[in-house]
């Protein structure tokens, strides 16, 4: 195995005086795509929003390339190379596709850089070039979930967090959002991916972790889990 | 009887106890004459805690309506002649009548804009009256406005006590004070427990919850908006009615940002945060004068944005935190002391 | 002709005048949620710290100009920090309510310090140009036509900022979505603190102006202000063009009013008008349900 490029070890958080998650662990290989299955509400969005810092770690430790996040704040977790595409996509709607694409890159102060992201995202998102100047609230829902992903790898970080990235849309656009994450995964991205339904990352992932009630029940390979009926239809509802 | 409120009975009869003691205790005029004043603050202050605290109604215009009540009641008695026992009541109905024409303007609105407006409204009432000139009646050789003009209303009858008790008569309307602030209390409370007072802590702690569950916030609002300034009301027209006189005075804004230190500092949503802020604050007021009456609005100023950032639930949420964590393992008399104030 | 060219002037001068104060208070509003009532005292401020350098100490006029930027700034940094940041990171939820009521305290302390400091008796603000243009048969004092003048700077120097700077940018970001900008690596706490210097810088240079064409009292910018709310609240609280656009009509229909009616009524008629609008549409004439975007 690779060297892990984020390492989490018994991870506590929640919010207010409950713990959502009471003691995860899972490590993400430098160039992997690994994704956590789970049902609603059993802290998988949670899982991303402690990485991010926008929850705190009360117990356990995060790192990236070993570097300590936990006690980070999420401006400074992004700094540290984290891409966090955000479970809604959470645009700016009163901003154009293009300035949605430059806040991504807010924390890169060299225009040559810059415009080289903007060219390379374009190149992989067509449709955002098209869509430049229009207001992200007037935008489709599969294309706002372009934008969101677009947004992210302006920020040109190492390791990519994508919430629930066919939440809301039609099958067809799924699959276009899947193509796009399958080239993000063979141009050598790091991602760790919360999905709901572990049969479309069945040939894309090369670790799967189910996350149910704050614990990981079950690790190993995508086609494994799928062939657990017992498991399927425990937590995921057959 | 809920344990809170054998709590808020217990402190009431405490607070009775002291209100029916203090004329023997304090024979000075001057230290009566300030319990006077701070019950009158903690009167508009219970209501604007009653509007803020429970019902989440941002009013900054309930001097406005104090204003009314105290006009109301010095214009009944100075152009009709009327006593003060039947103007006071007649001007409270006056001043819901009043509250209900600015709450139908306002309290469709949100937090932030309710605050604006009726702070507006009290402005606008300011400014009409102390830039009032047209004459409106004479009075000897001077002319008397409507409003009363920048000077205000004085000598348009007492509460009597002066005839029938002669020099006591503070004695008689401190009585008379303190049976309207308790009357009031008692109003505050029942309105808490009842089904209403519920919605409206539903109303503040999840606006969206309860809103989803039925209750309608526009009416439930304006309901207890008019029902606080009948006291609101009655209480400036007391005011005006003890001290025979009544001026734009009372709607300057320093006016109203005692009675917002009132609240905050005693505690905001506390059912006895009002009595307990009156009295630090009026006892700080003294304080501050001696040091120089000048430093009175700055030092207010301070104590209200120090209070807001440093104690957000006041004394009582203070005392409240301090008896809760030095009594961890008797958590009945923590809990009761918590629901006691 | 010859009387409603003099209204015409006083109402476009208010309005830039209340326009300029808008601009800080929907800023603050639309970054923050934060309705910053100590705004008028740093008009007063602004005023009072021109007065000082120019008038007291003898200072040239361009550095007389620039005290009332830096002492607005300031302050506005130093709100936020003792006032705004600590009541934010306590209790998120009920930051809307208990700003306006801690910052309500700021501005008596601080009306309250400029009183102890110069006293209640007004002052004329020497900086201000004398004579006046005419221009078909209206005269339009000098004075008015610079405060014209570097309101409309000023505002197109602010968009400029939103529009096309990193930071203006973050600004709006912060404002449209907090969580988002934070993820993307912004400071959420620096761009607040920025909001409000920025807000403080425009509201003292606000207070020059107004202090300009009337005199300096400790009370100054309070009257300012309350119509400045209002005008924002009319348009949506938080949308800048609206409350720009509110300002000027506003203010048009006070002179107006205060002309045909007295001054008295300027003030109730122009409430009586928002109050009439928000019953009408209570988020504001331009406003959505969630108006907090810049």
């Amino acid at each position: 195995m690779a060297e892990a490029a984020l390492a989490i070890d018994a991870l506590v958080t929640g919010y207010d005086r409950r713990d959502v998650l009471t003691g995860i662990s899972l490590d993400l290989p430098d160039g992997a795509l690994v994704t956590v299955v789970g049902p609603n509400g059993h802290g998988k969005t949670t899982l991303l929003r402690a990485i991010s810092g926008l929850l705190p770690t009360r117990r356990g430790s995060i790192r990236l390339f070993g570097r300590k996040l936990a006690g980070l704040a999420p401006h400074q977790v992004a700094a540290a190379g984290i891409v966090h595409v955000p479970q809604g996509d959470l645009l700016f709607p009163q901003m154009s596709v293009h300035e949605n694409l430059l806040m991504g890159a807010y924390l890169e102060n060299d225009q040559a850089v810059i415009r080289r992201r903007l060219e390379e995202v374009e190149a992989l998102l067509p449709k955002l070039a098209e869509r430049r100047d229009q207001l992200a609230s007037s935008l489709s829902g599969g294309e706002r979930r372009m934008v969101g992903i677009g947004r992210g790898l302006m920020m040109g970080g190492r390791v990519m967090l994508i919430d629930e990235p066919s939440l809301g849309l039609a099958p067809i656009i799924i699959e276009q959002v899947y193509e796009v994450i399958a080239r993000l995964k063979a141009s050598g991205r790091t991602i760790l991916l919360v999905e709901e339904n572990p049969a479309r990352v069945a040939d894309l992932a090369d670790a799967i972790h189910l996350l149910d009630n704050g614990r990981i029940v079950w690790s190993g390979p995508p086609h494994d889990l799928l062939e657990r009926d017992e498991l399927l239809e425990t937590y995921l509802g057959g | 009887m809920s344990r809170a409120d054998r709590g808020h009975l217990v402190f009431g009869l405490i607070v009775l106890a002291a209100l029916a003691a203090l004329p023997f205790v304090a024979d000075s005029r001057y230290v009566l004459g300030q319990v006077i004043l701070a019950l009158f603050y903690a009167i508009v202050a219970s209501q604007w805690n009653l509007l803020f605290g429970f019902a989440g109604v941002f009013s900054l215009g309930q001097m406005a309506l104090f204003a009314f009540g105290g006009y109301a009641t010095a214009m009944l008695g100075f152009y009709l002649d009327w006593s003060m026992w039947v103007a006071m009541p007649v001007a409270a109905v006056g001043t819901v009548l009043f509250s209900l024409v600015i709450g139908l303007a306002c309290l469709r609105l949100a937090g932030a804009y309710v605050a604006l407006l009726t702070l507006a409204v009290a402005q606008v009432m300011y400014l009409l009256i102390v830039t009032d000139t047209d004459c409106f009646v004479m009075q000897g050789a001077t002319c008397r406005q409507f409003t009363g003009g920048a000077v205000g209303f004085a000598r348009f009858g007492d509460l009597g006590t002066r005839a029938i008790f002669k020099g006591d008569y503070v004695v008689a309307n401190y009585a008379i004070v303190a049976a309207l602030f308790l009357l009031t209390m008692g109003f505050t409370w029942a309105v808490i427990r009842s089904p209403l007072g519920l919605a409206f802590q539903a109303l503040r702690d999840n606006p969206g919850c309860a809103v989803a569950r039925g209750i309608n916030r526009f009416s439930t609002q304006l309901l207890v908006f008019g029902a606080s300034a009948f006291f609101t009301g009655l209480a400036g027209g007391l005011y005006a009615a003890h001290f025979q006189a009544i001026g734009p005075g009372v709607l300057s804004l320093s006016t109203l940002m005692f009675i917002i230190a009132i609240a905050v500092v005693g505690g905001i949503g506390k059912l006895w945060g009002p009595l307990v802020g009156a009295v630090i604050l009026v006892l700080a007021d003294e304080a501050l004068r001696e040091v120089g009456g000048d430093y009175r609005t700055l030092g207010l100023g301070l104590i209200i944005a120090a209070a807001m950032v440093l104690m957000p639930k006041g004394v009582i949420g203070l005392v409240e935190s301090m008896v809760a964590r030095l009594r961890p393992a008797s958590g009945r008399a923590a809990e009761f002391v918590k629901s006691g104030t | 002709m010859e009387i409603l060219g003099p209204v015409l002037v006083a109402g476009i001068t208010t309005g830039a005048l209340y326009a300029l104060a808008t601009i800080g208070l929907s800023l603050v509003w639309g970054a923050l949620g934060m309705l910053n009532m100590a705004h008028g005292a740093l008009l007063t401020i602004g005023g009072y710290a021109a007065f000082t350098l120019a008038t007291l100490m003898g200072a040239p006029w361009p550095v007389a100009v620039l005290a009332p930027v830096v002492v607005g700034a300031l302050i506005g940094a130093v709100i936020y920090l003792l006032v705004a940041q600590p009541l934010l990171a306590r209790a998120p939820r009920s930051f809307e309510t208990n700003v306006i009521i801690a910052t309500f305290g700021v501005a008596m302390a601080l009306e309250n310090a400029v009183l102890l400091i110069f006293g209640g008796q007004p002052f004329g603000q020497s900086i201000a140009l004398t004579g006046h243009l005419q221009a078909g048969g209206i005269f339009i004092p000098w004075q008015n036509v610079l405060i014209v003048a570097v309101v409309l700077v000023l505002m197109a120097g602010t968009a400029f900022f939103l529009a096309r700077t990193r930071a203006g940018r973050a600004i709006r970001a912060t404002a449209q979505h907090r969580e988002a900008a934070q993820l993307l690596g912004v400071p959420v706490g620096r761009v607040y603190l920025q909001v409000l210097a920025l807000s403080g810088g425009i509201a003292g240079t606000c207070g020059l102006l107004v202090s300009s064409i009337t005199q300096l009292s400790p009370t100054l910018g309070a009257d300012p202000m309350l119509k400045a709310f209002i005008m924002c609240v009319v348009a949506g609280l938080g949308n800048l063009p609206g409350a720009i656009g509110a300002a000027f009509v506003l203010a048009l229909i006070e002179a107006f009013a205060s002309y045909a009616l007295g001054a008295r009524w300027g003030f109730p008629l122009l409430l009586a008008i928002v109050i009439l609008v928000l019953i009408w549409r209570p988020d504001g004439l331009f406003g959505r349900a969630a108006v907090r975007r810049l």
